[in-house]
């Protein structure tokens, strides 16, 4: 038989000559909302962008170091209200234009525009005023803020440089050549990308990538079986195993991704509830005994099957630089759980728990409905809490619903859900964390801080924000995070690892935690046999 | 043919027995989780293996063909109950009443339910038992299904307004209502209790629907239609093919009322 | 004295020519009046417009109905009702179609004898027998699907009776029959026009029964009456050219001596049927 199959094999390697660089596909859920790069805000329209925009500055996505792209070098001043780029020389556009500062210090106009109200432009307005992109020579830029950005550099990661002269032209690996609505989109290489290998052959390595529109994760699963696709992002678990048993080489546990589950008690102190159900959920005492009574190593062997780890904070150990390496995720200790209980006036009374007035402990857990590993998750603390005599009860709820009671009605007592880390700096929280603001989902929209520790949150919160100093930063986060795990305001639960579907055909591929997982080093990705043929 | 109804009606009644008495025939009970016992195969201490968390499948089916298997004659019966009442009247009365009463029903076929289901679990308290949830959830789909088999009892009145027999007990002065009850309602009979059997499986396999929305049973609570929930995987299927005693429940059952429902006489 | 029945009245059809044009009728109580037509002239229309039932059909009546001292069209729903069968009463064409399939017998004439009578229900074998029925607990538990179409009709005629209406209406009692059947129901009929002084109207298309039964006829012709009379006159000396076309298209019965002799024809007729009817006065159940 091997006999016969030498001429093919042959054939093959005459193909894969012929066809220079090859294919990636995969899926997007939808088709992209828009093609400026200064508009997106939707998933699909980020995976264009980043395929397509050349930046000054990437994250690493592996290292998560902040590394030069177009900008070689870079310096920021004024205490963080200035930063000065200096950019890399004898770059063109995709169809030929020279890249100069003027570029930057126009796209830096268009996404600070009112008018446009960038998404992007969002995470720069740090407060009233203007914005000043100024050249300061062919391949310098200076750009003014009115006031201070902490990490302000590292949110140029998200800004893909546009042409001053050219709409369409591009700095990215590809370029869109292609695009059905509802079908696919076509990418093709960008001919006058500036990196080059370590050969000196210019990247990408791909000749194309083609995105399918598919909404459906199941025939998703079936082309990456048949070989039509390459890539899957984020699988969840059940169907990780089984391709793990059927094709163990294309099935990746990439570690902890950003995501944490978790869930929270409404503290509000007007919510309509009854005092006393309120009066349970303000103690420190009652909150973490909840979280004592909760088996995380069960979570994360029942709902994920082994592929998550037990949530300690609100940063997983993927962000490998504000993750607080001290802490341990509270312990499954029902024993300390009941001792703690007792000593707050609560008492066994059968199978039930009652409060020190003879309330039943019993509360409602929301959640949004048709996310099977959210239901698991409520089925297992259900048991867990079952065991110290509280009774959760469990509440499903349409995601409109379930935003309209944690957002304003504030009629619930408890929720599930997942926060999704994009950002890995903890600016990206601020949001969450001060009493004033309006993601404090526990207790929103404080006038003043409702307790000594949130009012310390705040303040720590605060500080790491007026400083460009990573190690004072750091330090204050630090002090944010081991608040957090004290006074339990959110029981962490769960960081789920990113599992992905990576065709063994590929080269160089280095899944990560953040975003884009599975090809955040696009150009250079390759076909195993291409990269041969090549040699 | 005979046979197989009496197969049918021999089997459903066992499987209505064996949900009744699932508090006694479960191995073990239907919410405990054997944590050290996830997603094993079927045993001898697991007849039908256990779910994900641990859980004892048989005993959940068993308890789950309660829920379904209880509720789900009961909804059909309320929702029967309005057909035939709207329907009826809508009928034989004629007129305004019955344009009025089609459009109403034209309405409620096209409103968009799930919307309204949503809303409705959304405005219940927060803490409700689970057994309530379920029950108010059958409430509902019997208090909404009713459009359909509606238009069909509808028709059939309309047919026995125009007959013979209906001008004759007029002529013979009966009353409108005397009418319907003595005249009319026996007459649709047949089609009123093939309404029923008809309905039955539909909302078994809505209260699926609402279970894969997450409507509908509330965990730990199981039902038909989140155990159904778990084919939603189908690779799993593949590899354990005991998953699929539900479906095959629930197909069963389905064409079990489908036998007794034939067995209906039209005469009658 | 004042007739029993007198009306006059136009009725039709909305979107379409009328149906009955200006007919005026008169029936003494007691008497016997035959309304002789071609199907669709709009004998049956008559039939319901006198009951107020022709709404059911989507029909409207102009015009009066005098009965027993009072007008019709005047009168309520509710007194209609309480008229309907207790005053007067109708046997429809159809006899199979005009029973409920899904009701037993017995449940029929019950309901008839509910809509109106405030005593017990008493199982009128009396009645049952005095129309040719058996008249036993078997018999009402039978449904009408399990008796012959001419049991079905003497049913009929039972609960058309049951509260000795004061006018029956018959319309095409007979079409359906056989004629052995209906030389039968004929002659019940003829017997309970005596026996209760029960005034008839008698719609046919059928010259020969009219004639057999009715005192006096009418002709209607395209929604007009076109001649009224006692039944000999009419038969003797038809004036209308559609009454004459009708009288011609009689069968000529080979034994009677002359065509145009109704009575002797009526006669006859009537001592044949007897006759052939005497071997069986109830059929074998099934058909």
């Amino acid at each position: 038989m091997p006999v016969t199959r030498l001429p093919l094999l042959a054939l093959s390697a005459y193909l894969a000559w012929g066809q220079w660089g090859g294919e990636l596909r995969f899926c997007l859920r939808s088709d992209p909302k828009t093609f400026d790069p200064l508009a997106v805000a939707d998933d699909s329209s980020e995976t264009v962008r980043y395929l397509t925009g050349g930046v000054l500055v990437r994250v690493n996505r592996k290292t998560q170091q902040l590394e030069p792209e177009l900008a070689e070098s870079w310096k920021v001043a004024e205490g963080g209200r200035k930063i000065v780029f200096k950019l890399r020389e004898r770059v063109l556009y995709s169809e030929g234009t020279p890249f100069s500062a003027e570029d930057v210090a126009f796209t830096v106009r268009r996404m600070m525009d009112p008018a446009l109200h960038s998404p992007t432009g969002d995470s720069f307005r740090s407060g009233s005023g203007e914005v000043r992109a100024e050249t300061l020579g062919p391949h310098r830029v200076s750009i003014l803020f009115p006031s201070p950005i902490a990490g302000l550099e590292r949110l140029f990661d998200q800004v893909a440089i546009l042409s001053a002269v050219s709409p369409k032209a591009v700095l990215g690996p590809f370029v869109v050549a292609e695009h059905k609505a509802g079908s696919h989109l076509l990418l093709r290489r960008n001919p006058n990308y500036w990196k080059k290998d370590a050969s000196g052959r210019r990247l990408p390595y791909l000749d194309s990538v083609r995105l399918d529109i598919q909404q459906n994760r199941d025939l998703e699963q079936i082309r990456f079986r048949r070989g039509e696709i390459h890539l899957i992002d984020s699988l969840d678990p059940e169907t990780f195993d089984s391709l793990a048993a059927e094709a163990p080489a294309s099935a990746i546990d990439a570690g902890p991704s950003l995501d944490t589950e978790m869930m929270w008690f409404n503290q509000v102190r007007n919510a309509p509830l009854p005092e006393y159900k309120k009066a349970w959920f303000r103690s420190k005492a009652f909150r973490r005994a909840v979280s004592e009574s909760i088996n995380r190593d069960d979570i994360a062997r029942l709902v994920y099957r082994g592929h998550a780890r037990p949530a300690v904070g609100p940063f997983s150990p993927s962000n490998r630089f504000w993750f607080h390496a001290g802490l341990r995720p509270h312990g499954f200790d029902p024993a300390g759980a009941r001792r703690k209980l007792e000593q707050e006036g609560f008492r066994l009374d059968g199978a039930v728990l009652r409060d020190r007035e003879g309330h039943p402990v019993e509360f409602s857990l929301v959640t949004n409905s048709g996310n099977k590993t959210r239901a698991r998750i409520a089925s297992l603390l259900q048991q867990d809490l079952a065991k110290v005599g509280i009774r959760l009860n469990i509440v499903p709820l349409d995601f409109p619903s379930l935003i309209e009671r944690i957002n304003r009605t504030f009629h619930y007592e408890a929720c599930l859900l997942g926060l999704v880390n994009v950002d890995l700096d903890p600016n990206a929280q601020m949001n969450v964390w001060l009493s004033s603001a309006a993601n404090h989902q526990w207790n929103p929209n404080q006038p003043s801080p409702a307790t000594p520790w949130e009012a310390e949150i705040d303040r720590w919160m605060r500080a790491q924000a007026s400083t460009l100093d990573p190690k004072k930063r750091k330090a204050a986060f630090d002090r944010v995070q081991e608040i957090v795990w004290e006074e339990a305001p959110f029981l962490y639960l769960a960081n789920r690892n990113f599992l992905a579907a990576i065709s063994p055909a590929l080269r160089n591929t280095a899944p990560a935690a953040m975003r884009p997982q599975t090809f955040w080093n696009v150009e250079r990705i390759s076909f195993a046999n291409q990269i041969s043929g090549r040699r | 043919m005979q046979t197989l109804r009496y197969l049918a009606a021999a089997f459903l009644l066992m499987v209505f027995l064996a949900s009744v008495g699932a508090d006694f025939l479960s191995p073990a009970p239907y919410e405990r989780q054997f944590r050290d016992h996830p997603n094993e195969p079927p045993s001898r201490r697991f007849p039908l293996g256990t779910d994900e968390l641990g859980r004892d499948r048989l005993s959940r089916l068993l308890h789950g063909s309660r829920v379904s298997l209880l509720l789900a004659p009961a909804a059909a019966l309320l929702a029967v109950f309005l057909a035939a009442l709207v329907g009826l009247s809508a009928g034989f009365l004629g007129g305004w009443f019955e344009r009025a009463a089609m459009a109403c029903t034209d309405l409620f076929v096209s409103l968009p339910w799930l919307f309204l289901l949503l809303t409705v679990r959304a405005l219940l308290p927060l803490n409700v038992a689970p057994w309530t949830s379920v029950s108010i959830t059958f409430l509902l789909l019997g208090l909404l299904g009713w459009a359909s088999s509606a238009r069909v009892i509808r028709a059939g009145a309309a047919a026995v307004r125009g007959s013979d027999f209906a001008l004759q007990a007029r002529a013979a002065g009966c009353r409108t209502a005397r009418l319907m009850m003595v005249h009319l309602l026996p007459n649709l009979r047949p089609a009123i209790a093939a309404q029923f059997w008809i309905s039955i499986p539909v909302f078994i396999w809505s209260e699926a629907n609402l279970g894969m929305l997450g409507l509908g049973v509330t965990e730990p609570l199981p039902s038909w239609g989140n155990l159904l929930l778990e084919l939603a995987n189908y690779r799993a299927v593949f590899a354990a093919p005991w998953l699929l005693a539900p479906a095959v429940l629930l197909v069963l059952v389905s064409s079990g009322f489908h036998f007794i429902f034939s067995k209906e006489d039209p005469c009658r | 004295m004042e007739p029993l029945l007198s009306l006059r009245i136009s009725a039709g059809y909305p979107g379409r020519p009328a149906v009955l044009q200006d007919v005026a009728l008169d029936l003494e109580a007691g008497g016997t009046l035959g309304l002789v037509g071609q199907s669709g002239s709009g004998k049956s229309t008559l039939a319901l417009a006198i009951l107020r039932l022709l709404h059911l059909k989507g029909g409207r009546t102009e015009g009066r109905i005098q009965f027993a001292g009072r007008d019709l069209t005047e009168c309520g729903e509710r007194e209609m009702r309480r008229l309907r069968g207790r005053e007067i009463g109708l046997v429809l064409q159809s006899a199979s179609s005009s029973l409920n399939p899904a009701l037993r017998i017995g449940t029929q004439l019950r309901e008839a004898w509910r809509a109106h009578a405030d005593s017990a229900w008493e199982k009128p074998f009396e009645l049952l027998q005095s129309v040719g029925l058996h008249a036993d607990d078997a018999f009402l538990r039978r449904l009408p699907g399990e008796i012959s179409v001419g049991q079905a009709q003497r049913v009929l005629i039972a609960m058309a009776v049951l509260h000795r209406p004061s006018l029956l209406i018959a319309d095409e009692p007979t079409s359906a029959l056989d004629l052995i059947t209906q030389a039968e129901v004929l002659r019940l009929l003829a017997a309970l026009n005596r026996e209760r002084n029960m005034a008839t109207l008698f719609i046919s298309h059928d010259l020969l029964s009219i004639a057999s039964y009715c005192r006096r006829v009418a002709i209607l012709h395209e929604g007009r009456i076109v001649e009224c009379g006692e039944t000999g006159r009419i038969f003797s000396q038809p004036a209308h050219p559609y009454t004459r076309r009708l009288v011609e298209a009689l069968p000529r019965i080979p034994l009677a001596a002359s065509s145009l002799n109704l009575a002797t024809l009526a006669a006859r007729l009537e001592e044949d049927l007897a006759q052939r009817a005497a071997a069986d006065v109830v059929h074998p159940q099934a058909e």
